[in-house]
C-alpha cells in the first residue's frame, strides 16, 4: 500500500509514440483506472509501471522510490495478466506460495498465508488443484490471490476480466473492487470496457493515441468532458459541429440556431447526452426547442432510443426512460426536442480547425 | 403423427448414412499410410529380425537357421563392441552439445516479435538444403591437414604443425553436431513459444530474476520439448552414416556404416541384420528411459 507516482512517462518504439508524457497520481488505496481503446498507450503505460518495458522519458515512483530503473523483480508489484499466466506445472498452492519463496518469507509463514489469500478470494480447499484443473473465473482468483499474498505496493490489473463470461464478470468486479477496499491496496487497472471501469474506478484516466485526454471521477468524465474523444468515448453523446457565431449562440451544420453556454467564437462541437433531452410536451419551456421527425425507435429495455431528425444535416438521439405511462412515439411522427443552455458542452473543434 | 414420425426416421437415417459415409472417407485417408507403414517398414523389420537368426557360410551366402550366435559374436568381439560404445558417445556428446548451442538461439527466435523471424528461421534451415555428404566434403576442406583452419593458423604463426583434426572423433562429433543442430533448434523453438510469455513475466513480477524463472519456470515447462529434441538429436546420430564415413575415416567405425560394410561389402547378410537389431534396439531403448524419466519427473 502506497503513493504511485508517474511524471511524464513516455515510451517511443522506433518513430512511433506509444506512450507521451504521462503524469499520474495515485493515492494510498486508491483505484484507479486507465480507460481507452486499443492501441491507446494504456496497456504500456502498465507494463512500465509494472517493469517491463523501460521508459524512453520521465520517471516511476512507488512508495516514495525512483523505480524506473529498476527490474520488475526488485519492484513490489503484484499483477494480474489478462491470460492469468499461471504456472501450469504448479498447484494453485505452489503458485500462490511463489512469489512469497521469492521474497525468502520464512517456510512455517508461508501456508498460513497462502491459505489465507485463497480464502480471502474464496478457493479455500482447491490448493492441491493444477490450474487447468479449474474453471476460467477460478483461475483468475488463483492470479489474484497470487498477486495479493505478496502484500504489494501497488496492484496491476491488466484487462482482468475481458476472459470471463459476461455474467461472471458482473459478479467478479464487485468482487475484485470490494476486496482492493478491504485490503485499502492502491491499485491500478487497464480496460477498454467503460462500463467496467465506472463501475470499478475511484478515479478514470482517458487515453487515446498515447496521451491522457482527461483525469477524473465519473462525474467530472461524464458532465465536463474535456474534449470531443471523452465526449464520445465515455457514456454516448450527440455530436453535433458547427461553429460559435456569438458568446451564448452556436450554429450547426445544418443551418440551426442554438443557444449554448459558453464556448470561444469558432469551429465549435456540441456535446448532448441523449438523456439530458427532451421531447414532446417535455420539451416545452426549455432554452432550446426544434421541431423534428422521429426517423427510428429502438426499445432497449429499461429505455428507449428515439432518433429524431431537426435538420437536413443533424439528427439527435432522445434516451427515455420506459415507464408504463410512458408514450412512445411512431417512426414518422412530427416532435418536438429540447434542452437546457446548460446540458449542451461546447469544445473548440480541433479536426476542423487543424484540417482548415 | 406419422408424417412428423417418418420425417424424423429419414433425418436420422440420413445422420447415420452421413456419418458413415464420414467413417469410411476417414479410413481411405487413412489407409494409404498405414498400409505403407505395414509394406514398408514393419515387414522389411521382420524379415530383417528372421535373417540375423540365419547362419553366414563362405561361398553359400545365407544359411537358414534359427541361432543367437550373430548377437553373440557382436557382443564378444572388442572391434564390434568398441564401434557400439564408440556410436553411444558420439550420439551423447553431440546431443549436448546440440542443446547448450540450441538453447540460447531457440529463445531468441521465440521471443522475437522482428519483421525478420521468418527470414531467421530460413537461415537455420538452409543449411538442411544441403546434403550431409556435401556438408561433410566442405568439413573435410576446411580440417584437413592442408586445409583453410591449418593454413590460416600457420600462417598467423599459431602453430608450426598442422593440428589432425580429419579422421578424429572430434571432426566426426562437429560434423554431425551441424548437422542435427538445425533440427534441435527448430524443435525447441516450438516448444518455447507454446510457452505463454506472460508465465516468465509473472515469475518477474513475483520476484523471480531471469536465472530463477528460468529455473522454477522455463525449464519444467520447456522439459518435454527439450527431452524430444534430445532424442530426435540422440536418434539422428546414432544412425548417421555420411559424416562418420568422410570424417571419420576408415578407422573410425560407427554402427551405421558398419552394417553397410557387412551387407554390402562383406556380403554377410545374418549378421549385418543383427548389427541393425542391436543398433534399433538400443535407440528404441534408449528412447524409452528418457521418455519414462522426462514423465514421471513430470508428474513428481
Amino acid at each position: 500500500m502506497a503513493r504511485l507516482e508517474l511524471h511524464q512517462l513516455s515510451k517511443h518504439f522506433g518513430s512511433t509514440v506509444a506512450v507521451r508524457e504521462v503524469s499520474l497520481d495515485v493515492g494510498n488505496g486508491e483505484f484507479v483506472v486507465l480507460l481507452g481503446p486499443s492501441g491507446c498507450g494504456k496497456t504500456t503505460t502498465l507494463r512500465m509501471i509494472a517493469g517491463f518495458v523501460a521508459p524512453t522519458g520521465g520517471t516511476v515512483r512507488l512508495a516514495g522510490q525512483d523505480v524506473t530503473a529498476l527490474p520488475p523483480w526488485k519492484r513490489n508489484a503484484g499483477m494480474v495478466f489478462q491470460s492469468y499466466a499461471l504456472f501450469p506445472h504448479l498447484t494453485v498452492e505452489q503458485n500462490v506460495a511463489f512469489g512469497l519463496e521469492m521474497r525468502k518469507v520464512p517456510t512455517a509463514e508461508i501456508a498460513p498465508r497462502v491459505a489465507e489469500a485463497l480464502r480471502l478470494v474464496r478457493l479455500g480447499g482447491l490448493g492441491e488443484r493444477l490450474p487447468r484443473q479449474l474453471s476460467g473465473g477460478q483461475q483468475q482468483r488463483v492470479a489474484l490471490a497470487r498477486a495479493l499474498v505478496i502484500r504489494p505496493d501497488v496492484l496491476l490489473l491488466d484487462e482482468p476480466l475481458s476472459n470471463l463470461d459476461a455474467k461472471l464478470r458482473e459478479t467478479v468486479r464487485v468482487e475484485i473492487r470490494e476486496l482492493q477496499r478491504q485490503l485499502d491496496i492502491t491499485t491500478v487497472m487497464v480496460t477498454h470496457d467503460q462500463e467496467e471501469a465506472l463501475i470499478m474506478a475511484d478515479r478514470l484516466v482517458v487515453m487515446s493515441d498515447g496521451a491522457v485526454r482527461q483525469v477524473g471521477t465519473q462525474r467530472d468524465l461524464y458532465e465536463r468532458p474535456a474534449d470531443r474523444f471523452v465526449a464520445g468515448f465515455v457514456g454516448r453523446s450527440n455530436l453535433l459541429t458547427g461553429r460559435v457565431v456569438a458568446p451564448g449562440r452556436f450554429q450547426t451544420a445544418g443551418g440551426l440556431t442554438i443557444a449554448c453556454a459558453g464556448g470561444a467564437p469558432g469551429p465549435s462541437v456540441i456535446a448532448l447526452r441523449p438523456e439530458r433531452l427532451a421531447m414532446g410536451p417535455a420539451a416545452a419551456g426549455l432554452d432550446n426547442r426544434l421541431p423534428g421527425t422521429v426517423e427510428i425507435v429502438s426499445y432497449l429495455g429499461a429505455s428507449i432510443d428515439v432518433h429524431i431528425r431537426v435538420s437536413t444535416a443533424d439528427r439527435v438521439v432522445v434516451s427515455q426512460p420506459n415507464r408504463a405511462d410512458g408514450r412512445v412515439p411512431s417512426e414518422g411522427d412530427k416532435i418536438d426536442v429540447g434542452w437546457a443552455a446548460s446540458a449542451a458542452v461546447v469544445f473548440a473543434d480541433d479536426a476542423a480547425a487543424t484540417s482548415a | 403423427m406419422s408424417a412428423s414420425a417418418t420425417a424424423e426416421s429419414l433425418t436420422s437415417l440420413a445422420a447415420r448414412e452421413s456419418r458413415g459415409g464420414r467413417r469410411s472417407a476417414a479410413a481411405a485417408l487413412v489407409g494409404p499410410a498405414t498400409i505403407f507403414v505395414t509394406i514398408g517398414l514393419l515387414l522389411p523389420i521382420i524379415i530383417l529380425f528372421r535373417y540375423s537368426l540365419n547362419k553366414f557360410v563362405p561361398g553359400r551366402f545365407m544359411v537358414d537357421a534359427l541361432t543367437v550366435e550373430n548377437y553373440i559374436l557382436f557382443f564378444t568381439d572388442p572391434y564390434f563392441l568398441a564401434a557400439f560404445y564408440r556410436t553411444l558417445r558420439v550420439a551423447a556428446v553431440v546431443t549436448v552439445i546440440c542443446i547448450v548451442l540450441a538453447f540460447p538461439l531457440a529463445y531468441k527466435l521465440a521471443r522475437m516479435e522482428s519483421r525478420y523471424k521468418n527470414l531467421l528461421i530460413m537461415l537455420v534451415v538452409l543449411p538442411l538444403f544441403v546434403g550431409n555428404a556435401v556438408r561433410a566434403a566442405g568439413w573435410m576442406t576446411l580440417f584437413g591437414n592442408k586445409g583453410f583452419l591449418n593454413v590460416t593458423l600457420e600462417w598467423l604463426g599459431l602453430i608450426s604443425e598442422p593440428i589432425r583434426i580429419m579422421y578424429t572423433e572430434w571432426a566426426v562429433i562437429i560434423g554431425i553436431t551441424a548437422v542435427n543442430l538445425p533440427y534441435v533448434v527448430l524443435t525447441l523453438q516450438s516448444v518455447i513459444e507454446g510457452i505463454d510469455r506472460a508465465v516468465e513475466e509473472a515469475a518477474y513480477s513475483l520476484g523471480a530474476n531471469p536465472w530463477t524463472m528460468a529455473r522454477r519456470v522455463l525449464w519444467p515447462l520447456a522439459l518435454p520439448g527439450f527431452a524430444a529434441g534430445a532424442i530426435f538429436c540422440f536418434i539422428l546420430t546414432m544412425n548417421a552414416y555420411a559424416t562418420p564415413v568422410l570424417l571419420g575415416g576408415p578407422q573410425f567405425v560407427m554402427m551405421g556404416p558398419l552394417v553397410y560394410v557387412q551387407f554390402a561389402v562383406k556380403n554377410n547378410w545374418p549378421f549385418g541384420a543383427a548389427v541393425s537389431f542391436v543398433l534399433m534396439s538400443a535407440t528404441l531403448i534408449l528412447t524409452a528411459a528418457a521418455n519414462i524419466m522426462v514423465q514421471r519427473r513430470y508428474r513428481g
